[in-house]
């Protein structure tokens, strides 16, 4: 029999007073049957979860996105969302998961792949036979947000085409720029570059891997271990060194800092000291602005900007940084979203059965951006996930706020996503193009 | 940097971020979680019972002077808390949801057990329900609903002398989903076509001459909507029984005062656990809130604590007899023995040692120790953790949160009190 777990998530189910907040704010189970809710799928099936009892046979808890915002509205300070998280992982590791579940966990992989050869592989990723056939085969929504591969090389390529251009400075911050920015969106990264050598950072940008946020939402805590191990190895040293780790993903962040260590039962010093030196981007940036030390040389963006903190950027629980920050730019004007959820959460809204309700729990927002009007040009939005959502339920362009404070500062072009007044280098790759 | 920062969205802690704001402070909202609005009846309860075993209260104002002298009203004098409830009841966010009551008197609404309780102010979906009305009750149900039981309210009503009938309707005339809870239900009535039949059903049970009492699920945000619609195709007066948690009423007050704020420029920050602090020279300088990492720093002139109490999260407990108030330790009045905190008995008329302990303040609403002197020159308390009263049992709840709330945030402005 095991023994009675004292984490800290287990532990915290005792503190549940049944209030039904939870249930009351999850978007989730306001739009399916297939999930009760978090109070049901938490903390009250939790007591038959104890060591040494059989695997609960409800499905239910497959259907929580972990979206986290149950531990936004508890009152009592219950780890609701990790508590499923850790009950998915244990019937994953009962009873093994799809195919589909290992791919989408391992997004790295894939898009490590994919950028070999970005043009052939967004072709053949995204045309209708092939999304019909993922779908069926493989079970990935064919009207899915997917994204697409940077076709004019990755991030690790414009840093290394630029490296002469890069900023020296004794002052000195690590950039983590996570999957997304590497393969899909090395914009976002060149945005965050030139934000920060702006304010005259220079930008170290070391080997790094996924987080592991995937494998962790799709319930393979062994892999993400592996991963998260994997990153301490790497960036344990410059945290010791007292360097700022900053991120543009914010969820990658979230993992990095709290995700990761919690679920997986991490606590060590490498742990620890890499969890007190992350950063989401804008969480360091306005402790800049608050020192005094952030430039506000803004130039005038005419914006009128509905922005999204998502799910994951409130679950660090530092308020919305990015909303305060670009409210300082002379002519954005801000509509802040109080929507629960996109919907998607990571990789939950590309399955074929959920689908439909990520595009449910999405309405809310998608509703939110159409009721700003017609002047809208962008959204806003800190996860790259939930831009893509976004961008998909609403069918305008969605940005990072680092583009836009990139933008205001005058190094960005937030149409085109490019740096300005950067040499264009014409991307060459092996393969044949479109 | 802000002139008040208050920690917890309740009732308490929403209206004295009002009042202050109001008042032209800058103010910002910090909670773990939402606050206690999310399972109250939604009414203002004043004043109840001063003495349990005692018919209820008829004339609140007159008999605070009844109280024992720790008691909040007390401290803060009779008058304070009647003015504190009127500045409430003015409030456009209040307004809205037609809050009302018998000048002076309180009014006696059902509750889901069937009993009689006084209040003093009840929103407009409620108020049908009052007891000196002399027209006969139905009250209606869902088959298959959670806590809520229609036969059984009106027996209990019935052996009090009511006359009143219960009968039950489909769930599937709100809700196509199986399982919903109070909240979601309300959420389904926000659709007109749900409304409409519910309209329909009720027609078919609803006998003229008849006041009808559903469980409070009459719209989360089309409620004026959803009672207005009702009382127009029944031709008879349509009323809300408070549920078990989450109370729908509870909840649209709770967010009609932060749409309010939020209009204000209030921010109310939600998911922020307040956990620490720094003093210096018996001043706080600041409050820290948990993060995925570092604690997070809030600075302010001055701090209203409105954590709540046992149940809120203001206090904890541990079984060496500990009873602490979680963020500044704050010195209470609670026993510090465990054998003393409870009575033998659970319902004991006088109540329980552990519930009617919390934290003392003064005239102007700061904390004090047990020797009158104040803990920390710029902080406040207001709500459920006070100490000297029960509010459960003496039905005070939402009268001890406004009247210490406003006490704090007129202090604060700098306005004179009395």
């Amino acid at each position: 029999m095991a023994p009675i777990s004292w984490h800290s998530v287990d532990l915290s189910l005792d503190e549940c007073i049944k209030c039904n907040i939870c249930t009351t704010h999850c978007p989730v189970s306001a739009v399916t049957d297939r999930f009760p809710g978090p109070k049901y799928v938490g903390p009250q099936a939790q007591r038959f979860r104890e060591g040494g009892q059989p695997l609960v046979p409800d499905h239910s808890v497959d259907y929580c996105s972990g979206c986290r915002v149950c531990n936004e509205v508890c009152p009592a300070g219950v780890k609701i969302a990790e508590l499923n998280a850790r009950a998915r992982a244990e019937r994953v590791a009962h009873s093994g998961m799809p195919l589909r579940n290992r791919l989408l966990g391992r997004n790295d992989l894939l898009a490590k792949v994919g950028s070999v050869a970005p043009a052939l592989a967004n072709f053949a990723l995204h045309n209708p036979v092939s999304r019909l056939l993922a779908e069926k085969v493989m079970g990935i929504a064919r009207e899915a947000p997917l994204p697409t591969w940077s076709a004019s090389g990755t991030f690790g390529d414009w840093l290394k085409r630029t490296q002469g251009q890069r900023l020296r400075s004794a002052q000195k911050v690590v950039y983590f720029h996570g999957c997304a920015t590497m393969y899909y969106e090395p914009f976002i990264g060149k945005a965050a570059v030139a934000v920060l050598e702006h304010n005259g950072y220079e930008v170290i940008v070391p080997e790094q891997n996924c987080c592991g946020l995937p494998l962790l939402s799709n319930g393979e805590f062994g892999a993400a271990r592996r991963y998260h191990q994997g990153n301490l190895d790497k960036l344990a040293d410059l945290a010791r060194a007292g360097l700022p780790i900053v991120g543009s993903s914010t969820s990658c962040t979230l993992t990095l800092k709290e995700e990761a260590p919690e679920l997986l039962d991490l606590h060590d010093e490498p742990a620890t000291a890499l969890q007190m030196a992350t950063y989401d981007i804008f969480e360091w940036l306005r402790e800049r602005y608050e020192a005094g030390d952030l430039r506000t040389d803004f130039k005038p963006l005419a914006l009128r900007l509905p922005y999204h903190a998502p799910c994951q950027q409130r679950a660090h629980r530092i308020g919305k940084p990015a909303l305060e920050l670009m409210a300082l730019i002379p002519g954005v004007e801000i509509a802040e979203s109080h929507a629960r959820c996109c919907g998607i959460a990571g990789t939950y809204g590309y399955k074929v059965e959920k689908y439909q309700i990520a595009m449910d729990v999405g309405a809310e927002l998608f509703h939110f951006v159409a009721e700003q009007g017609e002047g809208v040009r962008y959204t806003a939005c800190d996860s790259e996930t939930c831009r893509w959502q976004l961008e998909h339920g609403t069918a305008l362009p969605s940005r990072h706020p680092i583009e836009i404070l990139a933008a205001a500062y005058g190094v960005y072009d937030l149409q085109r996503r490019e740096l300005i007044d950067e040499p264009r280098v014409e991307y060459r790759s092996a393969q044949t193009t479109r | 940097m802000v002139d008040l920062l208050v920690i917890g969205a309740g009732l308490a802690g929403l209206a004295a971020a009002l009042r202050a704001s109001e008042l032209g402070l800058k103010v910002k909202v910090i909670a773990k979680g939402h606050g206690a609005l999310y399972w109250s009846s939604g009414s203002i309860d004043v004043l109840g019972y001063v003495d349990s075993t005692q018919p209820a209260v008829e004339r609140p104002w007159e008999q605070i002077a009844d109280l024992g002298a720790e008691h909040p009203y007390r401290r803060l004098g009779a008058e304070r808390v009647r003015r504190a409830v009127e500045w409430f009841a003015g409030q456009e966010s209040v307004r809205s949801l037609g809050y009302a009551g018998h000048a002076g008197y309180n009014q006696l609404l059902p509750t889901p057990a069937g009993a009689w309780r006084p209040t003093y102010l009840a929103p407009a979906g409620q108020r049908a329900g009052d007891r000196a009305d002399l027209r006969p009750l139905v009250v209606v149900g869902l088959q298959g609903m959670r806590d809520f039981y229609p036969h059984l309210i009106a027996r209990n009503l019935q052996l009090q002398g009511q006359t009143v009938r219960a009968v039950q309707i489909p769930w599937s005339v709100v809700s196509e989903q199986r399982d919903r809870n109070t909240a979601q239900l309300a959420e389904s009535l926000d659709d007109p076509q749900s409304q409409q039949r519910l309209a329909g059903a009720l027609q078919l049970v609803v006998q003229p001459g008849e006041r009808v009492g559903l469980p409070a699920i009459l719209g989360r945000h089309a409620h004026p909507a959803v009672l207005a619609l009702l009382g127009e195709q029944l031709g008879s007066p349509v009323f809300e029984i408070p549920t078990l948690p989450p109370n729908v009423p509870g909840i649209r007050l709770a967010a009609a005062l932060r749409q309010q704020l939020q209009q204000r420029g209030v921010r109310v920050e939600i998911g922020m656990e307040g956990v620490g602090f720094r003093a210096q020279a018996g001043e706080i300088q600041w409050v820290e809130s948990a993060t995925s990492a570092r604690p997070l720093v809030h600075r302010a002139r001055a701090f209203l604590l409105a954590t709540g109490g046992v149940l809120g999260g203001g206090f904890d407990s541990d079984h060496t007899g500990r009873f602490w108030e979680t963020l500044f330790d704050l010195p209470l009045t609670v026993p510090q023995e465990r054998q003393h905190w409870f009575r033998p008995h659970f319902l004991d008329p006088r109540g329980q040692p552990a519930l009617h302990g919390g934290v003392a303040i003064d005239m102007h609403g700061q904390p004090v120790d047990a020797q009158g002197q104040v803990v920390y020159t710029n902080l406040w308390a207001a709500g459920c953790l006070l100490a000297g009263t029960d509010p459960v049992l003496e039905r005070s709840m939402e009268g001890v949160a406004l009247a210490s709330a406003v006490a704090a945030a007129e202090r604060i402005a700098g306005l004179a009190p009395g």
